[in-house]
């Protein structure tokens, strides 16, 4: 007989693992102090990086309130999670959600109506920043974390180096881009990225576009309405004739180009900095910010791009104990100044913008003291948003129509309409009443 | 003898579905019935009314055919399915080509390096995706690949493979990549699992490897190659994981560039499961077809072993 | 006993094909070993394939991160895979050896229905398994995932093929002769014969589900109970406004490779066992 020990030795293996997989599922409960009993235990998703701090904090002062996070992965995948558990009847109390993310939710009978007990933070944020939590009538769905107005970062050594003046509008961006293109064909201005919806979102925005609007007890969907047809043509005229790149952000390359100078500029948002310290740390102290470049000289306006809130889920037990984490979260200044260290965002709470950690420009600018003021300004001015309840549509039909006409080389506007066809399809589809 | 003969009862034999129960089991909870919940899912939709922002606003409805028809007609999807089409015919004789040559190497008693090679080659089914965009895009993209770099320094033009003209075979390049060691472990367990004295002889008597290997190793593989065709042809069919790795890096991959794709976007992206169930019923449906008429052909040699 | 193949002569032309192959396939995996050795700050501005001289670094602060949740999640993923493997492997190889070695009403039928498992990715079945499994409160649990990764229609395949050729009806037939039970009989003399397709199955499906993401992914909500992928996959999707860690996740990936690799090597031996001559009628 061969090894009639081997079988033995399976049989106990398995036995083993079994076991010990059982004791462990049984005993997994959370790490750290089980709440006395009586006391409320809140569970949170969120991705934002060290947040488990301010949950420390919020823990140490509030044995009674015991908030257990789980940092999940950020972005679409987690709505699609948070969807199908809540389906199932087990979603956490708190989570994180984007704002274009809200009216999926709340179309989905995710989150509850706060509207009462957020009432008196209300006026701690910009009235842009409310509506995006409020959709624009009066319940409130989530209290506001971060803000993502949108402002211009260039890289000032090679800007003397070319030559070329700082655009403040549109049209002297243009003719920077060109005149880049004659000196050096190896670099672009910038890129227009087909993956990045939320970049062009914003972008529209600041161009006086408005997607979604309630009217009445219909939706209005105007997506390729006259301002973004005129930021889709102008950015589609640049690709088609190379002025600048149609390569997508995030990759390698990207991150590359960043870093070599490649790329010039990068039209983003306030958040950048951090992003622009991993993707190109060779540049440190040569980017500068200034303000959008505008489409009227003289004006001030800008989009947004990104930007969370904290939301109370309907089937939560303790929704008056998580709307209290949560308004704690976002608003007290201890909680902000964490979120804004360790998680590197910028507070949508109007205190917070001034806060002391953002007193010194951000590492990654240590020449630029304005900066903080010049965000500030623009988060300010940042262009309120309503958001669909099919953004995620919109979105994964922009990714696909944007990269086809970038290498079919057409007209962007003809991407556009698709974009606005597939979004009035999938409302109408799903019974969405839709204005015509 | 104290035990009688049993030879000759026709005693009902439990032995075997006792051994099938527990995988019965198993699979018909975590496989069949989920797949029965799908295809319920798949006649039915989501019916929203008004704003759809009210506490119910929302309800599931049956939705009939409705889901199928619109699968149905769209030329996303079939323009897919052309492609993975071609995808397969390009893929599949080429992974189990290399496969099958790599196992009969490895069988073959004078190779060196076997150990290495070996785990080499199987190396690629060990790297967790999580990581294949980040990989993939160091490879590919042009300004961080190293094969660029070379064909800049030798003065060659520097090609970009995620144009939409080549994209298809860089992501062909990854399933062949991460398949050929798996296929070629299984080749190898079935060469392993033939008895040598069949071959020894032929060795003795002055047969060449070659020989061996076509006349005698190849013809006993028949089973495992075909079955081998088989799942590589559905697992090709139902490509995924290779296309969504390279669509943030390049402009030319749609959503719904593979059948399963647009399934992925329905269900995850678009939370559309009704949608997604009814595309998946259809691929299920076809990949059925085209495997079922696909071992129908071969049939007699599949289980060559044992008496049918 | 094993007969070793001793050779003094290799031949090259047999084996460069091979190794061709093996570079073929090494230069992904290199490229990861390459990165991970590599500071963040380099890593996107230095060749690709010139090594850098963090590793060490980096290991340490992906174990610095959240206090070792890497480690946590290792663990976690080995419980996962080994459990499942396991389980899957012994499932399997009764199931396989069933199908082989027996003639019964509905054999083909179930081995059918087995196979068209296969026909299903998880992709559409991972929502369907969520929801039928929050119905019985499983979900968010060691077992949500493990209970779905035992079933593995490839590996029944596989040992059923297996079982056809490497356990000969006579053997079977001398056993039941002498009395054996049938359990008896596929522990004590069939499953010794077909532990290289066993080991086979076990590899296999280890490697999956050390690998897997979409289950996990969907299952758990706990980041104490996550494996390695969805752990990973969350360190490189911190939110649209938030830098990726990418030399964390590059370096976690290398360390997960590398208990793969110790497996498949502490496995090969397996594969080297020869048949039982002894009891069958040549």
């Amino acid at each position: 007989m061969r090894r009639p020990s081997l079988t033995k030795t399976l049989t106990m293996s398995a036995v083993a693992l079994l076991g010990a997989g059982l004791l462990t599922a049984c005993t997994a409960e959370d790490d750290g102090a089980e709440a006395p009993a009586g006391d409320v235990e809140l569970s949170f998703w969120s991705w934002v990086p060290e947040i488990e701090k301010a949950v420390d904090t919020w823990n140490a002062a509030h044995p009674d309130i015991h908030v257990t996070l789980s940092k999940q992965a950020g972005g679409g995948d987690l709505v699609t999670k948070l969807l199908t558990a809540n389906q199932a009847g087990n979603p956490p109390d708190l989570v994180q959600a984007e704002y274009q993310s809200l009216p999926t939710l709340v179309s989905n009978n995710v989150l509850a109506d706060i509207a009462e007990q957020a009432a008196p933070v209300k006026d701690q944020f910009a009235d842009g920043v409310w509506q995006q939590v409020s959709l624009g009538t009066e319940s409130v769905y989530a209290i506001p974390q971060d803000a993502g107005p949108m402002m211009f970062y260039y890289r000032a050594d090679l800007f003397d180096e070319y030559g070329l003046t700082v655009p403040t509008t549109w049209d002297g961006f243009a003719e920077a881009a060109r005149e880049l293109r004659g000196k050096d064909d190896k670099k672009y201005l910038t890129t227009f990225s087909a993956t990045d919806p939320g970049w062009f979102a914003g972008l529209a925005q600041q161009a006086g576009a408005a997607w979604w609007g309630i009217e009445g007890e219909a939706w209005r969907v105007s997506i390729n309405d006259a301002a973004t047809r005129k930021v889709a043509d102008y950015w589609g005229g640049l690709v088609a004739e190379g002025a600048v790149s149609g390569q997508p952000m995030y990759t390698p390359e990207w991150n590359k180009a960043l870093n070599d100078g490649t790329l010039l500029t990068w039209p983003s948002a306030v958040w950048a900095p951090a992003v622009l310290e991993t993707s190109a740390p060779d540049t440190k102290g040569k980017w500068a910010m200034a303000p959008m470049p505008q489409w009227t000289a003289g004006e001030n306006k800008t989009g947004n791009w990104g930007g969370s809130s904290t939301g109370v889920t309907e089937l939560s037990k303790h929704k008056d104990a998580a709307v209290q984490f949560a308004t704690w979260l976002n608003t007290d200044p201890v909680a902000t100044e964490l979120l804004v260290t360790g998680g590197g965002i910028y507070p949508a709470a109007r205190a917070a913008q001034t806060g002391p950690a953002l007193q010194k420009p951000p590492a990654f600018f240590p020449e630029q003291a304005d900066f903080w003021t010049v965000a500030q300004q623009a988060a300010d001015t940042a262009a309120g948003v309503t958001w669909g309840p099919n953004v995620n549509v919109t979105y994964d039909t922009y990714r696909d129509a944007f990269a086809k006409a970038i290498t079919d080389k057409t007209p962007f506007s003809g991407a556009l309409d698709a974009v606005q066809q597939a979004t009035v399809d999938d409302m109408t589809k799903n019974g969405f009443t839709v204005a015509a | 003898m104290t035990k009688a003969r049993r030879r000759g009862t026709h005693k009902p034999r439990i032995a075997p579905y006792a051994f099938l129960a527990p995988a019965i089991v198993l699979f018909t909870l975590l496989v069949l019935v989920p797949i029965g919940y799908a295809a319920y899912l798949s006649l039915r939709k989501v019916k929203v009314s008004g704003l759809g922002l009210g506490r119910n606003a929302r309800t599931e409805i049956f939705a009939g055919l409705e889901n199928y028809r619109e699968a149905l007609t769209d030329g996303d999807l079939w323009s897919g399915a052309l492609r993975v089409l071609g995808y397969g015919l390009v893929l599949i004789p080429t992974m189990l080509g290399l496969a099958l040559l790599f196992a009969l190497l490895l069988d073959h008693p004078k190779t060196r390096m076997r150990r290495f090679t070996r785990i080499s080659i199987f190396l690629p089914y060990a790297v967790p995706a999580v990581i294949a965009s980040l990989l993939w895009g160091f490879l590919y993209l042009p300004a961080v690949s190293p094969l660029n770099r070379i064909l800049a320094e030798l003065g060659l033009p520097e090609p970009n493979v995620l144009d939409t003209g080549s994209v298809f075979y860089a992501v062909a390049n990854i399933g062949l990549w991460g398949g050929v060691g798996f296929n070629m472990v299984v080749l190898f367990t079935a060469l392993r699992a033939i008895p040598p004295e069949l071959y020894e002889q032929a060795r003795i008597d002055g047969c060449s490897e070659w020989q061996i290997a076509t006349r005698i190793k190849i013809p006993l593989l028949f089973p495992a190659l075909i079955m081998t065709t088989v799942f590589t042809m559905i697992a090709t069919l139902q490509v995924f994981s290779e296309p969504v790795t390279l669509r943030p890096l390049s402009n030319s991959i749609s959503s719904s560039w593979t059948p399963l794709m647009k399934v992925y976007q329905d269900a995850f992206a678009r939370n559309d499961i009704y949608s997604a169930a009814a595309t998946s019923v259809v691929i299920a449906f076809l990949t059925l077809v085209l495997s079922f008429g696909f071992l129908r052909l071969v049939a007699a040699r599949a289980f060559a072993q044992e008496r049918s | 006993m094993t007969t070793t193949r001793k050779h003094s002569r290799g031949s090259w032309a047999v084996t460069v094909p091979l190794v061709l192959g093996a570079l073929y396939c090494l230069l992904p995996v290199a490229w990861v070993l390459v990165a991970a050795s590599k500071s963040g700050s380099t890593l996107f501005t230095s060749f690709t394939f010139a090594p850098g001289d963090a590793l060490a670094d980096n290991v340490a602060e992906l174990s610095a991160y959240r206090d070792g949740l890497y480690w946590r999640w290792m663990a976690n993923t080995a419980l996962y895979a080994g459990g499942g493997a396991l389980l899957s492997a012994l499932l399997s190889g009764m199931a396989g050896y069933a199908l082989a070695k027996y003639r019964f009403a509905g054999r083909a039928v179930i081995f059918n229905v087995l196979l068209g498992g296969v026909l299903v990715p998880a992709v559409v079945l991972a929502i369907p398994q969520y929801l039928l499994l929050s119905k019985v409160g499983l979900t968010d649990t060691y077992w949500s995932v493990l209970l779905p990764s035992i079933v593995s229609p490839y590996g029944i395949y596989l040992s059923r093929i297996y079982a056809a050729a490497a356990v000969p009806d006579e053997v079977v037939e001398a056993a039941r002769t002498d009395g054996a039970g049938e359990f008896r009989t596929f522990r004590s003399v069939a499953m010794p014969m077909m532990v290289p397709g066993l080991i086979t199955v076990f590899l296999f499906q280890f490697v999956a589900i050390w690998n897997n993401f979409l289950l996990p992914f969907i299952m758990l909500a706990d980041d104490g109970r996550f494996p390695m992928t969805v752990g990973l996959y969350t360190l490189l999707n911190q939110g649209a406004t938030a830098p990726a860690l990418y030399s964390l996740v590059i370096t976690g990936s290398l360390l997960s490779i590398v208990p793969l690799v110790a497996l498949f090597l502490s496995l090969q031996r397996y594969w080297r066992i020869d048949l039982l001559s002894g009891s069958v009628k040549s």
